[in-house]
């Protein structure tokens, strides 16, 4: 039953706490990698900005070029003059209809800046068409081929550029851009590093060459050696070879993406499974105190049945034996002495079933008058002196509370009664029951002593509690609902006094206080 | 044929008298041309140097100065933190104290990024511009390229021809981010003088690029320095922009065509291009008194004792800032043949020859730097020993004290090839390499 229920129990709390952390972990990762994305986005699109910026400097290129070359038709003379005056050309070229390069001049004189340009420019001799032919993943021309366009290759330390240009004659002019003159101006027309109003306040944009090189960088954030960026971007043809990088400090990314995501979650889990334990626990008590006292009702009702059976037995018994055979007159008085007592025990049985089924309902009230303790006393002694006295049990009653005072017979006779019957039941053996009472001002006190085995030590307390008899041993043989001991405590302490096991060295000894207050203060109170 | 050649050279005369007649007196800039020999041996080709001074006019008052925009460019890298930032802002500060409100100043600082100190602005709010330089503090790496590249985008907000436009750049280092060889600077140097902006280099301390930093200022036509200790900064500064508060010429062109039969060889110093018969060159800007000069070996055919020969006509054009118009001057040259040795000696001309003899020397100096860095110490030495020589010879006989003290440099330039001051060395012989190349003014 046990290891059953803490399975059960376990599983009630696991399951569910299992699946929300689950559920919790999931969910915060979506929500990381949403935020995450949103970030990333947030930079690609920062990054489309700046080339945004750099295309719209391309642009101006282009328009400046075709507005150096006029109509298109260029001779020689002004395309060396054009790269000689212009600060963003470093050279130029043209080639006739065929291909066959007019300038720079295939016989005539040049100078060292045409030279190293023949010689970084080697793939576009190679090849002349090629320059402004399309790429081959570029969709067919619809109409007329383009009359401009870049050209990019690939030369020494980098990348070169030319706008080429095709007059209507077919004569094809270049013009080669200074790629450092180019790299200035984006540098120029990208942002500079502020530190009082920073444009990037935990970022750092770097803009890289095709080698991977930076070649201009902005920024506060100081990314780490080797560090991955949070999003890169290659800038607009024709200068695809060169990559925008955003760098931004992952303690930013998470501050962005909200990190606290998780502890929510994993806080949120525990709150819930302490809670869920807390229930289950509660639950579990409940239960198995509910269990408990089912059983313990099952087990009263058989205590009482039985109980009640004993003296219903005897009374029937010698009811009968008086009905059928009329004895002598002396047996007579002993059948009906029997059947006397056995009422009583009967009444007192039934007595404390009402009071306790009184307490559960929470319904147990006194109803005190004014009368003597030492006569009420005396009758529950007298009561009892005959079942004492045919067990061998002497009884000494040392009475000093003869005042006049407010009390509930009926509570004082149920304790003095139950606590007698024990004496009469267990204690039998000891032969000695003394009762001492005496009156302390407003209390009265009652000492019940026996010499009986007394109570273990360490059991004083459970006495008291409901449906608890000691060791078996003890109860071998004796019969009790197990009430008596709790309903005598809940009456004295309902009387405002308490029931208490005092320390003794021979037997039990009972100390019984009530408040009893004195007639005349009783009167006195309104 | 002879008589048609005396024509020309009159007429030639008549044409430079009444071109130059009107403004002679005035603000005008001084355009000398001369062979170093106008008297040729007779009957022989020979190799004579044609010299084109330019000399800049003065400015009378200061109201009348060229306002500037300048454009500070303060390396800010790690290198310069300490003494160095700190002379460096002294001496910006110092030197944009001279400045007044017509003019334009921008601050750029850089090290791996590049700060904006102070965007393009009037020198009005001189205190702004203080708090601004104050704010300078040094570390991190070197984005030399762009630093100027901001620079040069400051300057572009107020480019205007009517002013001296001009970055100056100070670095203690190499440039490690960015375009950095010697060649790419040089292209951006090239690239900016074409907008007439100038890039001046002031490098600070043993540990700078010198190649980069000069081929930076000469491509851009600007000046450059070596200064090893930075106290030194602000004297270097003080001359820097004594010498961009002195322009009174800017986007000077001289084209200087030889006559039919003449040959031009090559330039020495001040580069040009050669294009068949035309030699052109550019001049960013001239200052004031200061002589700039292009100088050309040409070739000239054997010619008959007493005849006269055209060598070259030269044309000049530049933008007078005082008076706000482009200017044109033209001039002429002849040669004269004579078989008297004599006469070809006494008619020699010591400034051009002075002027000859120096850039011989200083493309000596250059090649014995190029030894020197292919580890050919003792060829290198021993052809600057050749240099102090030669140098020493002709300053004898020239009479010159420039060339008596190029040939001392030349001597303590081969005495250092192998020692510690090696480094150092270099960088004052490229300092004096392009001063005496680009005729610069300290």
């Amino acid at each position: 039953m046990r290891p059953k229920l803490i399975t059960i129990f376990l599983l009630i709390v696991l399951v569910p706490v299992a699946l929300l952390g689950w559920l919790g972990l999931r969910v915060a990762r979506d929500e990381q990698e949403i935020v995450e994305h949103k970030f990333r986005n947030i930079l690609l699109g920062k990054l489309g900005d700046v080339d945004a910026t750099v295309a719209g400097l391309m642009a101006d290129r282009e328009r400046e070029l075709l507005r150096l070359t006029g109509n298109g038709a260029a001779d020689a003379a002004s395309l060396r003059a054009l790269a000689r005056t212009s600060p963003i050309v470093q050279q130029t070229m043209l080639l006739d209809p065929h291909g066959v390069r007019l300038h720079p001049p295939p016989a005539g004189p040049l100078n060292e800046d045409e030279r190293a340009f023949l010689r970084r420019a080697e793939p576009i001799w190679r090849d002349p068409q090629a320059f402004f032919r399309p790429p081959d993943d570029a969709p067919p021309p619809r109409a007329a081929l383009p009359d401009h366009g870049w050209h990019v290759w690939y030369w020494g330390e980098g990348i070169h550029i030319i706008f080429w240009r095709r007059a209507p004659s077919g004569h094809v002019a270049g013009m080669e851009l200074s790629r450092v003159r180019l790299l200035a101006d984006i540098v120029g027309a990208l942002p500079a590093t502020d530190p009082l109003e920073p444009a990037l306040p935990q970022g750092r944009v770097v803009l890289a060459d095709a080698k991977g090189g930076a070649i201009y960088q902005w920024g506060a954030y100081e990314p780490a050696k080797g560090e991955t960026p949070q999003a890169s971007r290659s800038l607009a043809h024709p200068l695809e070879a060169w990559q925008l990088r955003y760098f931004a400090s992952n303690t930013d990314l998470k501050r962005a993406v909200g990190g606290g995501i998780l502890v929510t979650v994993v806080a949120g889990t525990i709150v819930v499974a302490v809670a869920l334990v807390g229930l289950g626990i509660y639950i579990a008590r409940e239960t198995s105190r509910e269990m408990r006292e089912a059983a313990q009702r099952v087990n009263f009702v058989n205590q009482v049945s039985h109980e009640l059976k004993t003296p219903l037995t005897n009374i029937r018994l010698y009811a009968e034996l008086l009905e059928t055979a009329p004895p002598d007159p002396d047996r007579r008085a002993r059948y009906l002495g029997v059947i006397v007592a056995e009422s009583q025990r009967l009444s007192r049985l039934i007595g404390n079933v009402l009071t306790f089924a009184r307490k559960q309902r929470h319904k147990l009230a006194l109803r005190p008058a004014a009368g003597r303790v030492d006569e009420r006393i005396a009758a529950v002694i007298e009561h009892f002196r005959p079942s004492l006295a045919a067990k061998g049990v002497d009884i000494a009653f040392d009475a000093q509370a003869g005042e006049p005072v407010i009390f509930d017979a009926d509570a004082l006779e149920q304790i003095l009664g139950n606590l007698f019957y024990n004496v009469e039941k267990y204690a039998a053996d000891g032969g000695q029951m003394s009762v001492a009472s005496r009156q302390n001002g407003a209390m009265t006190t009652i000492e019940v002593a026996d010499r009986g085995p007394g109570i273990p030590r360490g059991q004083e307390e459970r006495i008291f509690e409901p449906f608890r008899r000691l060791s078996n041993k003890l109860a071998d043989g004796v019969t009790g609902t197990g009430i008596g001991l709790a309903i005598a405590r809940d009456l004295a302490r309902l009387h405002g006094g308490d029931l208490r096991l005092l320390p003794s060295d021979l037997g039990a000894r009972f100390e019984l206080t009530l408040h009893t207050p004195r007639t005349q203060e009783a009167t006195a109170q309104p | 044929m002879r008589t048609t050649t005396w024509v020309r050279v009159v007429m030639a005369g008549l044409l430079l008298a009444v071109v130059a007649a009107p403004v002679a007196q005035a603000d005008q800039v001084k355009l000398n041309v001369a062979l170093g020999k106008p008297f040729l041996m007779a009957d022989k080709q020979q190799k004579a140097f044609l010299k084109v001074g330019l000399t800049g006019f003065v400015m009378k008052d200061e109201a009348e100065r060229t306002p500037v925009n300048v454009a500070v460019v303060i390396d800010k890298s790690g290198s310069m933190s300490g003494e160095k930032i700190q002379k460096a802002k002294e001496a910006a500060l110092m030197a944009i104290g001279k400045l007044s409100a017509k003019d334009i100043v921008s601050v750029v600082a850089y090290n791996h990024t590049v700060e904006v100190l102070l965007p393009a602005t009037k020198v009005a709010d001189k205190a702004a511009i203080r708090a601004a330089i104050q704010k300078l503090s040094a570390g991190g790496n070197t984005a030399l390229f762009a630093g100027v590249s901001k620079g040069a985008d400051e300057l572009r907000k107020f480019l205007d021809k009517d002013r001296a436009n001009r970055i100056i750049l100070l670095s203690d280092g190499l440039a490690n981010v960015g375009p950095s060889s010697p060649a790419q600077l040089g292209e951006l140097g090239l690239s900016l003088i074409k907008e007439g902006i100038s890039v001046t280099t002031v490098g600070l301390g043993s540990d700078y690029n010198e190649d980069l930093m000069t081929e930076l200022a000469r491509r851009s036509d600007g000046n450059h320095a070596f200064v090893s200790e930075p106290a030194d900064l602000a004297r270097i500064f003080k001359l820097e922009f004594g010498d961009v508060l002195a322009v009174v010429a800017q986007e000077v062109v001289v084209k200087v065509t030889c006559a039919e039969g003449i040959r031009p060889l090559r330039l020495l110093g001040r580069k040009g291009e050669i294009d068949g018969q035309a030699v052109t060159t550019t001049l960013n800007q001239l200052t004031s008194q200061q002589e700039k000069y292009l100088l050309i070996e040409v070739d000239v055919p054997a010619g008959e004792e007493n005849s006269v020969r055209d060598v070259a006509t030269v044309s000049l054009s530049y933008l007078n800032m005082h008076t706000k118009t482009t200017d044109r001057l033209t001039s002429a040259v002849a040669v004269r043949f004579t078989k008297s040795e004599k006469r070809v000696e006494g008619a020699a001309n010591k400034d051009v020859l002075v002027a000859a003899v120096e850039q011989i020397g200083n493309d000596t100096n250059k090649r014995a730097v190029e030894l020197r860095d292919q580890g050919k110490v003792k060829e290198a030495e021993k052809l600057l020993k050749d240099n102090a020589e030669f140098l020493a010879a002709k300053a004898t006989k020239l009479q010159s004290v420039r060339l008596r003290t190029q040939a001392d440099f030349n001597n303590d330039n081969a005495g250092k090839l192998a020692t510690d001051e090696w480094k150092e060395e270099r960088k004052r012989m490229r300092d004096d390499q392009l001063q005496r190349e680009a005729q610069r003014a300290y």
